[in-house]
């Protein structure tokens, strides 16, 4: 048997849903934690929120491993439930909001809550404001991620179609908003 | 196959896609006890979960046992009052109430050891 840091991620998965080996779980959180905790900064703007959604997406991932069939890439099912956890957190949020605002208190209600952050707001920073959610959402699993159109695909359960359009109006839009056309990296 | 024709369509990109793809490129970030953190939490979850059923178990034994006890010297009584040529054999082979106490227990321990060697 190959040793853990050799092993592929599907055989890592193996060993975890045959005999819970939380060593094997751990590698292949040290693989993945990058990108999904990148994947969860962009999504909210929020280092420490994201970091947070990060761990409940990994536990989230450690129960629900047998229902990876192994089709598609580890990666792709990982994102798929990290942003899973991102919309329940939201939806969590939403709910908490309005009991509030029943209760009389003022309440942040907003749906598109990307809060720009207030000091060193970069480019990227102005291009993901101007995105949905869902928009944004798309963007960055395909730009910051490099997974395929398939991947988000079954991330987001949405048709490849869908996808591929979300994609082409996020890059409408920031063309539009930034003149991207002219715009000079670095 | 299929999901490499899919990627090289995928990478079919223009321009803007480039510079779309270095804007977005971040630095990778630090694990810095992230991963161990999480494992450490999954075991403290596997062991609460070993623990619980044996816990559970001991908790409704405990609850359980005055009742159960009044139903087996119930039980006892019953039989001890049945005429001898109704019982087959005499009386003396009923156990005594710590004896079955004592076989319950033990029949608990070792299911609970069978488990643990099963996980």
């Amino acid at each position: 048997m190959a040793s853990t840091r050799d092993a592929e991620d599907h055989q890592l998965v193996a060993r975890v849903v045959s005999t819970n080996d939380t060593d094997a779980f751990g590698e292949l959180i040290r693989r993945h934690q990058s990108q999904v905790r990148n994947f969860l900064r962009r999504l909210t703007a929020d280092v420490a929120l994201a970091d947070d959604l990060a761990q409940d997406s990994f536990m989230h991932a450690w129960s629900k491993l047998q229902t990876y069939s192994g089709r598609g890439s580890f990666i792709g099912w990982l994102m798929k439930v990290a942003y899973t956890t991102f919309l329940q957190s939201k939806r969590r949020s939403k709910r908490y909001g309005e009991i509030l605002a029943e209760a009389g208190h003022v309440a942040d209600l907003e749906s598109r809550s990307y809060t720009l952050p207030t000091e060193d707001v970069s480019d990227l920073d102005k291009l993901l404001a101007v995105l949905t959610e869902e928009e944004r959402a798309v963007m960055v699993m395909s730009y910051a991620c490099g997974m395929s159109h398939r991947e988000i695909s079954d991330a987001t359960n949405q048709p490849v179609g869908t996808i591929k359009s979300v994609i082409h109006r996020g890059k409408e839009k920031i063309r539009n908003d930034f003149g991207i056309k002219d715009y000079q990296h670095g | 196959m299929a999901s490499k024709i899919i990627n090289m369509a995928d990478r079919l990109r223009d321009d803007v896609d480039e510079r779309l793809v270095a804007l977005f490129r971040a630095e990778p970030i630090a694990d810095n006890g992230f991963s161990e953190r999480i494992t450490r939490r999954i075991r403290r979850r596997l062991w609460l979960r070993r623990l619980a059923i044996p816990l559970a178990a001991a908790i409704g034994g405990a609850i359980a046992l005055n009742p159960l006890a009044s139903m087996v010297t119930l039980l006892i009584r019953f039989v001890r009052s049945l005429p001898f040529d109704v019982v087959a054999t005499t009386p003396g082979w009923i156990p005594s109430l710590p004896l079955i106490g004592l076989g319950g227990t033990l029949l608990v321990a070792v299911l609970l050891g069978l488990r643990m060697i099963d996980e």
